[in-house]
């Protein structure tokens, strides 16, 4: 008989290696060694395994551990386990079979856990292998045991759980200003202020590139519209100037001259005074998109952390209503409409439009004709998608349309969702914060664990899932809610204090291990020195606690989803809503900004549903499907309209203050038709929704450019090539390639429905 | 009338979010046509104005609907989706209706047909024309080849020519 041993090598079995075990595990009890025991022992396991051709190490340990439970010994038993996991700590022999995938360049789960990473690069497996061994560096040594064994048994998931010995933060929303009014310092060179937009906008990608480095997370400028506007003012007053060299004549008294409109028009026709103005605006113009293209050029084609990744950046804007700013609105929109390269969509920055009533979203607002602009751009480049200022929670009385600076009190967000903007320690704004990390809770875990009980409990049995309603009591209701309800608060508990514990941790750092983050970028920063602790900073950021899957631990509880019922919708928000409340509790106890987050979960949309199938087996619409539903989202696979969607989707945003997402599938191609993106808005203002935008495919043919919404495109109707690009969104960000994707997630998107199946219109 | 299939709110059949019905039945046999089965009188469920009327009431986000098949204008058809517009212009007066057809404008006026003329006064846009794979072309706008004319109802009767639509 052959032995397979951890480390993937075939060996010859040999009894003497059990006795060696069990007289060593012996020796650490009281009782001693007993060599009688052990050998009788290694002979039953040899019995038991006769005949089979080949057996695991993990099998022969799982035997000897039944033997010595069932024999007079067992205190044996705890010493053998208890030996054998410190055994299992020093080999970490799944790092070799780890590392060897990483080598391969295998596309499995590991090494496609995020869809924007390239870790077939040097720097990309540099930077798995090292995330692969901290991992269980943390497990073992830096989280407590309650934690630990939650996170092994799959009640919660620590996200970026590899950079928690850096001490690394999550994200950032960049206060641009001041970097570009007062330069900064990083690597090997120093920057003075910005005098022009090219500098400008090179200084934003520079801040994004250089503090992603030293985060674990996305980079976004809350208000790059007010931040790179003064620019655009200091560019025309430098044409102005260039003219007068050019033409020998002292134009000084406009420098103060205020354009009412940027805006390129034939100087044809004009003389004087007027001349030299719209010389200097048509050449500012120009200069203005040409600095908006290499900004998105720049933040697609730059790789940082590590060289493997383009940052995960952000822009939100749409609510600077200045000449200046509208400048910078409408030639980001032209630039991202027209495309990167020979006209293709780009995958960064993430835009975000920032909708508010009276400045941009009504006839008749000063940025109305933008917001149009804005929504033809989504319906043929994805981007930008829509943060709904009006909704109640996104709002802050502090707002006033005279400020100057009123963008300080606009709520921005990471374009992945990530939202921050309530504070207990200061302003609530987004500008100089984000979060610190954040946490998953498996809902449908807890579900599945809690019907279990309470089917105990009641005397009940039946299949659970969906269709399993029919047999339920209104006492088993009532009982699987309450000890649900308890399980959460339970693990809820737990999450909170790892996450204080990661913040603890994180307190530790000084200031200089983020140069440029502390230095002033991160809100409080410019007040510390580079070896000061950065504690008293660290409060202004949010810990985050997320949740997955909601609808299948609906469908778990009660047999339905919230899409499904409405009794189901009402559990799912006291579900939340509960969460809410308890992360208000949180907050107070270790006096931090706690906010529920509803998960963008890529890594993880698999690994819950594969740990519970394990765990309790297929159940009929909880762990059928190779993936749990994002957070509190409407299955994919469900049918239903927009507007139902929005119905149920929209009263979990104002719970999910931690970050939310709205998506529409749209079922062909919004290029043609952009009012139906508008029409999209609109529900986000009926339903007082946070965030939200549409999810549709743009395949390219890379031969001759010929576009449409063909999922399973792969030859072009034009041209007949079949080098085709196919582009589609995967929790917030897009993805030029399905090949980057998960198993999970392509599960998912093969799940994908648009709702108009079957018949196929024009 | 049987129906072939209805879309509860789609962006692809013309301008705007619009419910589109698919009713049942072809008389023009049209070569590679994209609903083969939808060619057949007796393909797919019956009819039910009420529930689809439902259903387009139930929907803030459509803004028009598209009548769509099979061929809606045929004879076995037409009186059905008369009477379906007729009711959807009471109960919707802003919406607009979009149909496709594989009749010409042109044959249509020359039926000098009571039922046809009524529900052309009902119809502010028409996809005219038989698809012909030779004038295939994926670039066009709402219409699968080139001799389809995308067409303003309105204006094609009140100045008694074809008018097409501008995108």
């Amino acid at each position: 008989m052959q032995v397979i041993k951890r480390d993937g090598r075939v060996v010859d079995f040999n009894k003497e290696r059990i006795v060696k075990a069990i007289t060593l595990a012996m020796a650490q009890t009281q009782g001693g060694v007993d060599i009688d025991l052990a050998n009788k022992i290694a002979g039953e396991v040899e019995k038991q395994l006769e005949g089979k051709g080949q057996t695991s190490v993990y099998e022969i340990q799982d035997l000897v551990e039944n033997k010595l439970m069932g024999s007079s010994r067992k205190e044996v038993a705890k010493s053998y386990i208890t030996y054998r996991y410190n055994r299992d700590i020093a080999r970490k022999s799944k790092t070799k079979e780890v590392f060897l995938d990483i080598i391969g360049a295998k596309a499995n789960d590991i090494t496609r856990e995020n869809a924007n990473m390239n870790a077939d690069t040097p720097a990309g497996m540099m930077m798995k292998f090292a995330s692969e061994t901290t991992k269980p560096f943390v497990d073992d040594f830096l989280l407590s045991p309650d934690v630990r064994q939650a996170v092994k048994d799959g009640y919660i998931h620590i996200h970026d759980k590899d950079y928690y010995p850096t001490k690394s933060l999550t994200c950032l929303q960049h206060p641009l200003d001041r970097i570009l009014e007062n330069g900064f310092r990083a690597g090997h060179g120093s920057s003075r202020p910005a005098k022009r937009i090219e500098t400008a906008s090179i200084i934003g990608c520079i801040s994004m590139e250089t503090v992603q480095n030293e985060m674990h997370g996305g980079q976004a400028i809350p208000a790059f519209d007010f931040y790179l506007a003064p620019y655009v003012k200091k560019t025309f007053i430098e044409e102005i100037k260039k003219e007068e060299e050019l033409l020998d004549k002292d134009l000084s008294n406009l420098y103060n001259y205020s354009p009412k409109e940027y805006i390129k028009k034939e100087l044809k026709g004009l003389t004087g005074e007027e001349r030299d103005v719209q010389a200097a605006i048509n050449n500012t113009v120009n200069r203005v998109h040409q600095a908006m293209e290499a900004f998105i050029h720049n933040m697609n084609t730059i790789h940082s952390r590590g060289g493997n990744q383009v940052v995960f950046s952000s822009i939100n804007y749409g609510t600077d209503i200045s000449p200046e700013g509208r400048c910078i609105i409408r030639e980001m929109l032209e630039s991202t409409y027209e495309g990167v390269g020979n006209g293709e969509t780009a995958i960064f920055p993430i835009q975000i439009w920032k909708k508010k009533r009276g400045v941009n979203y009504l006839p008749g607002d000063p940025n109305y004709d933008l917001y149009k602009f804005a929504c033809k751009v989504t319906a043929k480049r994805f981007f930008p998608n829509f943060i709904n200022l009006d909704a109640t929670f996104n709002q802050n009385e502090k707002w006033n349309k005279d400020d100057p600076h009123r963008y300080y009190y606009e709520c921005a967000t990471m374009g992945c969702r990530t939202r921050v903007f309530e504070n207990r320690h200061g302003e609530k704004t987004s500008v100089g914060r984000g979060n610190l990390s954040f946490t998953t809770l498996n809902l449908p875990g807890l579900a599945i664990e809690s019907a279990l009980e309470a089917q105990e409990k009641t005397g009940l049995k039946f299949e659970l899932g969906r269709g399993s309603e029919e047999k339920m009591t209104d006492k088993y209701k009532k009982t699987v809610k309450k000890i649900f309800m308890d399980k959460l608060e339970e693990y809820a508990n737990i999450t909170a204090k790892q996450l204080y514990e990661r913040y603890r941790f994180q307190c530790t750092a000084i200031a200089k291990q983020f140069p440029l983050l502390m230095a002033g970028m991160w809100a409080g920063s410019e007040k510390l020195g580079p070896n000061d602790s950065v504690e008293p900073v660290l409060k202004q950021g949010t810990l985050g606690i997320g949740f997955i899957g909601l609808a299948e631990a609906l469908t778990a509880l009660i047999g339905k989803n919230h899409a499904e019922s409405d009794e189901a919708q009402k559990l799912g928000l006291e579900i939340v809503g509960k969460l809410k409340e308890l992360v208000g509790e949180f907050s107070d106890k270790y006096d931090l900004n706690y906010s529920v987050l509803a998960t963008p979960a890529e890594g993880l949309s698999g690994r819950f549903t594969k740990i519970d199938r394990k765990k309790y087996g297929t159940i009929l619409g909880v762990t059928d499907r190779e993936y749990y539903t994002n957070s509190n989202h409407v299955p994919v696979w469900i049918k239903c309209t927009a507007e139902q969607k929005a119905k149920i989707e929209a009263p979990y945003h104002d719970l999910t203050r931690g970050g939310h997402i709205f998506y529409i599938e749209l079922d062909g191609d919004a290029t043609r038709n952009p009012e139906t993106i508008e029409a999209v808005v609109d529900l986000m203002d009926k339903y007082n929704m946070g965030y939200g935008s549409v999810n549709h495919t743009r395949s390219r043919c890379m031969n001759c450019g010929f576009e449409n919404s063909d999922a399973n495109l792969h030859k072009c109707p034009k041209c007949g090539s079949e080098e085709i690009d196919t582009i589609q969104r995967i929790t917030g960000y897009l993805v030029g390639t399905t090949k980057r994707w998960n198993s999970a997630k392509l599960a998912e998107l093969n799940d994908r429905v648009t709702h108009n199946t079957g018949i196929k219109g024009a | 009338m049987k129906m072939a299939g209805f879309y509860d709110e789609s962006i692809s059949n013309g301008l705007g979010w619009r419910a589109v019905l698919f009713c049942s039945g072809c008389p023009h046999h049209c070569p590679n046509c994209q609903n083969l089965e939808a060619q057949d009188f007796n393909y797919g469920q019956d009819f039910n104005e009420d529930e689809i009327m439902k259903k387009i009431n139930d929907n803030s986000i459509i803004k028009g609907v598209t009548l769509s098949g099979g061929e809606p204008l045929c004879p076995q058809n037409i009186k059905d989706e008369l009477h379906f517009v007729k009711r959807l212009k009471k109960e919707k007066p802003n919406f607009n209706v979009w149909c496709y057809t594989g009749y010409t404008y042109e044959e249509l006026k020359a039926r000098n047909d009571e039922t046809t003329n009524e529900l052309l006064d009902n119809i502010d846009v028409l996809v005219d024309g038989r698809f012909v794979e030779a004038k295939k072309d994926p670039d066009l706008m709402f219409r699968g080849s080139s001799n389809q004319r995308v067409l303003d109802v309105k204006e094609c009767l009140k100045e008694n020519k074809i008018v097409e639509v501008k995108f």
